[in-house]
C-alpha cells in the first residue's frame, strides 16, 4: 500500500499540535522523535506490555500499536503532560513517589496513565478492580503490590483535593 | 555512644523518583545524536549450519545503506568474546549455532532501511545436526558444536574446589567441589535419590538491550545499558585492540536487566559499525530479540542424600546439567555458583557437586537473578520436603533440626553464616498459620529456605565522595542505577555519615572516564561490597573536614562536631564555607575522599576468597489445588528477607517482592519453549510471566533486620534472595495439598495431573 502524507491537528498534553506524518508512522515515534517526549518508552511493540501506554481522549491506549494519524481531532496525553507547568506533581505522581511504586521505571510512565485513567472512572477502586486494571500492564521489577498500594494512595490524594476545592 | 540515626533506616522517597515519575529520567534508548545511523541484524534461520558464503554486496548499495559488517570486517581484532570461556562471534565466522544467531549487522538512515537492507545479504549454510535439549548434546554420535580445542581458562579455586575445560562431549565446562570423607553414605540408615528439573526463564527486561556508540578519531565512546561498564569496557579493549583508556562508557538509567545486562551484546556491532560508517550508531534489539540473545539456565539436577532414622543430616551428592545454549557466556560461572550451593545451608558431613554446561543449539543461557542459586535451591528444597514427608518428619522440625547455625561457616574456609536461619524460617512459619489452623481438603502449606552467597567472588571496589565549598555533596561509583534503589541507598550511607540531608548527595552519572573502578552491578553487591567502599570514602571525607577545621579553628578534633556542613565547637558554630573561603578564597576548594573494600584471598576458602556475605529468602506458600484440572492456586505467599540493617526500608521491600513474583512467574509459568530448535514463545504476546492479576491477594513480605550483616551500619544484601525459595515452597504445599510431587518447573496443570497419575489418585476421566 502506498504510503500518504497527512495533516493533523490534535492536542498534546494541553497544547495544539500540526503536525505532517507519513499513514504508516505509529503514535510512539512521533511523540519520541519528533515532539521530544521520550518518557513514553517502546518495550514489546506488540501492544501487550503497556510500556508505551498514553492517554487519547481519557483512555489508555498502546501508542506503539497506535497510528499518529489516529491522533487528529483528539488530546493525547504523555506522562510528560501531568504535572503543573509549575512542577506541582499530579496525585497519582505523587503517590508512586512516596510509595516507590517503581524500580527500574521503564514501565512507571505507562502504569502512571493507566492509574490516572482508571481513577477518572473510579475514583475510590477496590484492591480487585485495581488489579484488574493494572493487569494490562507488566511490570517486570516490583511484584505489583506497591504499585497497589500507590493508586490507593493516589485514589485518597484526589479524594482529599476533590474535598479542599 | 551511637548516635542515634538520622537519614540510614528513613523509609523516603528514592532519589531517582522525580525523574522516574515525570518520564524525565534519561535511559539509553533515548539518547540520540546528531546524524546518528541505526543498526539492526541478519540472524540466522537455521538452529546449527556452517556458514559458506556471505555476500553482503547488494545491501551496502541499497537505500540508506551507510555500513555492513560480516565476518570479512573482522581481520585485525579478536573475533571472539566471552568471560572466561572466549567462544561467541561477534558476527558468524564459521558456523551458526542456533536459530537467531547472528550472521551480519547493517547500519542505515532508518531502522526500517536497515531491515530492508538485511534482505539483500545472501548466505549460503551447510545444516549440521540440531537440538536443544542437554541429554542429546551429550550423546555420543551428535556432533560437537565446537570441534576446535577449548577456548578459555580455569579460575583459581581454594580447597576442594576445581573445575574443567570440555570435560564431555559439548560439555564446555565442569565445575567440582568437594568435602568429607567419601564412604559418609555408608553409616547413613537411608539414602535418597531424586531428580529434578527447572524451566527456562527469560530476563524480560523491558528496556531491551541498546547502545549508541561514536567513534571519533581515536576515541570510542558509548551510552549503553549495561550493567557492568567496566568489565565491558575492558573486554572491548581487547576485542577490538584499542586501548581501555580510549574508550568510554556512559551507563544513563537501566530500564532493568536481572542479570542478563552484564558484557557484551549489542555493543561490539555498534563500535564497528560506527567506526566504518563515520557516523554514531544506535543499536537497540527488539523484545523478540532479546529472547534470541540472553536467557536463564535450564536444567536437570540430581541428588543424593544420607540421612539419619532421626532425620540428621549426614551427606549429599549432586550433579547439575545446565543448558548452556549456543555459546559459554557465564555458563562456568553459573555453574561454579550452582554447584558449591547446592548442598544448601546445612549441616553436612560430606558434600560432593559436580555441575556441567551443556552447548545445545539454543540461545545463550548467562547470568540470571539467583545466579544458579535458583536452580539448586528448587532441587535441594524440594528433596529436604520429600525426605522429611518419607521419614515420618514434620518438614519445618527437619529443617529446624539440620539448618547451620549463626556464625557457622557454610563449608570448611568459608565465611560465617550470618543470618539466623531457623529465626527467619520460624518467622515465615508463623505468619502463614504452619501447622496451626485445619487443613481445608486440597489445601496445602509448603516452606522452603532459599540460599545463596551474596557479594560476588574476590570482587574489589572503589568509591570516592566528594563535597563542594557550599557543602554539596557528590558520590562516585560504579554502581549502576538498574532499579534495584543502589543510588539511593547508598546516598543515604553517605548523607549519614556525613551527618547531611540526603538532599544534599547527588549520586553522579556513571562514566568510566570519571567513575573509580567497580566490577560490576551484580551478585547482590552493592550494599555489602560497594557499600563498605563508599562508607570508607565518607568517612575519609569526614576526617579531612575535621582535621581542616581543628587547624583552622586551632583546636583538637576530639573538640569538633559535623553537623550539617557547620563544625559545631561546644556552643559555638563555624559555618565549613566560610572557613574554606578564608582559606582557600572565593572561588573554594573540595574535599575528596575515596575508599576500596575487597575480601581478601585465601586459599582455604573454597571459592579462593570468603563470602562477602550470605543472602537468605525466605518462603512459605499456601496452595489450593484442582484435582481435575491440575490449577494451583496460590493463596497466600509469604517471603521474607534479611537487610541486616536496612538502610532504606522501602527499597528492601521492593527488591523482596520483586524476586519473589519473579520467583512466582518461574514456578507457574514461565518457560521458554522450543519446537525441536525453535523458540516457540519468543515474544512480548507469548511468554507468559506474572501480571498484577496473578499476586495472591495473601502476599506478604516481611523484611527482618537481624543485623549481623557485613555492610555499612550492618546491612547486608538483598534482591535475589526472595527469589529462591518460591518455587519449592509451592511444590511443597502441594505434596501438602494432593500428597503428590511435581519435580519439574513451571508447576503446570499437566504436571499436577501426571504427578496424580503417579500415585494412582488422579480422577477418573472419560
Amino acid at each position: 500500500m502506498a504510503e500518504r502524507m497527512l495533516d493533523i491537528a490534535t492536542t498534546i498534553n494541553g497544547r495544539a499540535e500540526t503536525l505532517t506524518v507519513a499513514s504508516s508512522d505509529m503514535l510512539i515515534d512521533v511523540l519520541r522523535e519528533r515532539l521530544g517526549l521520550t518518557g513514553t518508552k517502546l518495550s514489546c511493540d506488540v501492544a501487550t506490555c503497556g510500556a508505551c501506554t498514553v492517554l487519547i481522549d481519557g483512555e489508555p491506549v498502546a501508542s506503539c500499536a497506535t497510528f499518529a494519524f489516529e491522533a487528529e481531532g483528539r488530546a493525547v496525553t504523555t506522562i510528560e503532560g501531568l504535572a503543573a507547568p509549575d512542577g506541582t506533581l499530579d496525585p497519582v505522581q505523587e503517590a508512586f513517589l512516596q510509595r516507590s511504586a517503581f524500580q527500574c521505571g521503564f514501565c512507571t510512565p505507562g502504569m502512571i496513565l493507566l492509574a490516572k485513567a482508571l481513577l477518572a472512572r473510579n475514583p475510590r477502586p477496590d484492591r480487585a478492580t485495581i488489579k484488574n486494571w493494572l493487569g494490562a500492564n507488566i511490570c517486570r521489577c516490583t511484584g505489583y503490590r506497591m504499585i497497589f498500594e500507590a493508586v490507593e494512595e493516589a485514589a485518597e490524594r484526589l479524594a482529599r483535593k476533590g474535598a479542599a476545592r | 555512644m551511637n548516635a542515634p540515626l538520622k537519614v540510614v533506616g528513613v523509609a523516603g522517597p528514592r532519589k531517582d523518583a522525580p525523574d522516574k515519575v515525570t518520564g524525565a529520567g534519561r535511559y539509553t534508548v533515548d539518547i540520540a545524536l546528531p546524524g546518528m545511523l541505526h543498526a539492526k541484524v541478519l540472524r540466522s534461520p537455521h538452529a546449527h549450519a556452517r556458514v559458506l558464503s556471505i555476500d553482503a554486496r547488494r545491501a551496502a548499495e541499497a537505500p540508506g545503506v551507510r555500513a555492513v559488517l560480516t565476518r570479512d570486517d573482522l581481520a585485525g581484532i579478536a573475533p571472539t568474546y566471552g568471560y572466561f570461556i572466549k567462544d561467541q562471534p561477534i558476527v558468524a565466522l564459521d558456523r551458526v549455532r542456533y536459530v537467531g544467531d547472528t550472521v551480519a549487522a547493517v547500519a542505515a538512515d532508518t531502522e526500517a532501511q536497515a531491515a530492508a537492507a538485511l534482505k539483500l545479504i545472501e548466505v549460503a549454510y551447510e545444516p549440521l545436526a540440531a537440538t536443544a535439549g542437554i541429554e542429546a548434546a551429550m550423546a555420543q554420535d551428535f556432533p560437537e558444536l565446537f570441534p576446535e580445542p577449548p577456548m578459555g581458562i580455569v579460575p583459581a579455586y581454594g580447597a576442594g574446589a576445581s573445575g574443567a575445560l570440555r570435560p564431555g562431549r559439548n560439555n564446555c565446562y565442569r565445575f567440582t567441589y568437594e568435602t568429607g570423607p567419601a564412604d559418609a553414605f555408608a553409616g547413613c540408615d537411608h539414602v535418597f535419590e531424586d531428580e529434578f528439573h527447572f524451566g527456562r526463564g527469560q530476563h524480560f527486561h523491558l528496556e531491551p538491550f541498546v547502545t549508541v556508540a561514536r567513534v571519533e578519531g581515536g576515541q570510542i565512546e558509548l551510552w549503553s545499558s549495561c550493567q557492568n561498564p567496566f568489565p565491558l569496557r575492558k573486554e572491548l579493549a581487547r576485542l577490538l585492540r584499542h586501548p581501555e583508556n580510549r574508550i568510554r562508557v556512559h551507563v544513563p538509567y537501566i530500564g532493568a536487566g536481572y542479570g542478563a545486562k552484564n558484557n557484551c551484546k549489542t555493543e561490539p556491532i555498534a563500535i564497528l559499525l560506527a567506526k566504518k560508517a563515520r557516523r554514531p550508531v544506535r543499536f537497540c534489539m527488539t523484545m523478540e530479540e532479546c529472547f534470541l540473545t540472553q536467557t536463564q539456565h535450564a536444567a536437570i539436577l540430581r541428588l543424593k542424600t544420607g540421612a539419619m532414622k532421626d532425620g540428621t543430616f549426614v551427606a549429599r551428592e549432586g550433579h547439575i546439567l545446565l543448558n548452556a545454549g549456543a555459546y559459554a557466556d557465564a555458563s562456568p560461572l553459573v555453574a561454579e555458583k550452582a554447584g558449591y550451593r547446592l548442598a544448601g545451608p546445612y549441616k553436612w558431613r560430606r558434600v560432593k557437586t559436580d555441575c556441567d554446561c551443556i552447548l545445545t543449539n539454543t540461545t545463550p543461557a548467562g547470568p540470571f537473578r539467583g545466579f544458579g542459586g535458583t536452580q539448586a535451591s528448587w532441587a535441594s528444597e524440594s528433596q529436604v520436603d520429600m525426605i522429611a514427608r518419607r521419614l515420618g518428619i514434620d518438614p519445618l522440625e527437619l529443617r529446624l533440626k539440620n539448618l547451620i547455625e549463626l556464625g557457622q561457616p557454610y563449608m570448611p574456609g568459608e565465611s560465617g553464616m550470618d543470618s539466623d536461619l531457623k529465626a527467619g524460617l520460624k518467622l515465615v512459619a508463623e505468619r502463614i498459620g504452619y501447622g496451626v489452623r485445619p487443613r481445608a481438603p486440597g489445601r496445602g502449606v509448603g516452606l522452603s529456605v532459599g540460599f545463596k552467597d551474596a557479594g560476588g567472588v574476590n570482587k574489589p571496589a572503589q568509591a570516592r565522595v566528594k563535597v563542594a565549598t557550599g557543602g554539596d555533596i557528590y558520590l562516585h561509583c560504579g554502581t549502576t542505577e538498574i532499579g534495584q534503589g543502589a543510588t539511593t541507598a547508598l546516598s543515604q550511607v553517605v548523607a549519614e555519615i556525613l551527618n547531611a540531608p540526603l538532599g544534599r548527595v547527588a549520586y553522579a552519572a556513571v562514566d568510566t572516564d570519571y567513575t573509580p573502578f567497580d566490577q560490576g552491578t551484580n551478585a547482590s553487591s552493592a550494599i555489602c561490597v560497594m557499600g563498605q567502599a563508599v562508607a570508607q570514602a565518607a568517612q575519609s571525607v569526614k576526617r579531612q573536614v575535621l582535621d581542616f577545621a581543628a587547624q583552622q579553628l586551632k583546636c583538637s578534633l576530639d573538640e569538633l562536631a559535623l553537623d550539617d556542613w557547620t563544625i559545631r565547637r561546644g556552643n559555638e558554630s563555624h559555618p565549613l564555607n566560610l572557613m574554606i573561603m578564608r582559606q582557600f578564597g572565593g572561588t573554594g576548594m573540595e574535599f575528596t575522599g575515596e575508599g576500596f573494600y575487597k575480601m581478601p584471598l585465601d586459599h582455604h576458602a573454597p571459592l579462593e576468597a570468603p563470602c562477602v556475605s550470605w543472602e537468605i529468602g525466605w518462603g512459605a506458600a499456601e496452595v489450593e489445588v484442582d484435582r481435575e484440572t491440575g490449577q494451583v492456586k496460590v493463596l497466600q505467599l509469604v517471603v521474607s528477607g534479611d537487610a541486616g540493617r536496612a538502610i532504606n526500608p522501602l527499597v528492601c521491600r521492593g527488591q523482596d517482592e520483586g524476586s519473589a513474583v519473579m520467583g512466582l512467574g518461574g514456578a507457574l509459568y514461565e518457560n521458554m519453549l522450543y519446537d525441536g530448535t525453535e523458540l516457540v514463545n519468543g515474544t512480548g504476546m507469548s511468554y507468559r510471566l506474572p501480571l498484577a492479576t496473578d499476586v495472591p491477594d495473601g502476599f506478604v513480605s516481611v523484611l527482618q533486620e537481624q543485623g549481623h550483616g557485613p555492610g555499612p551500619f550492618g546491612a547486608k544484601s538483598l534482591g535475589e534472595g526472595c527469589m529462591l525459595p518460591v518455587a519449592s515452597a509451592i511444590a511443597n504445599a502441594i505434596e501438602d495439598a494432593i500428597g503428590a510431587r511435581v519435580t519439574a518447573l513451571p508447576l503446570t496443570p499437566e504436571r499436577v495431573l501426571a504427578a496424580l497419575d503417579r500415585i494412582g489418585r488422579a480422577p477418573k476421566r472419560g
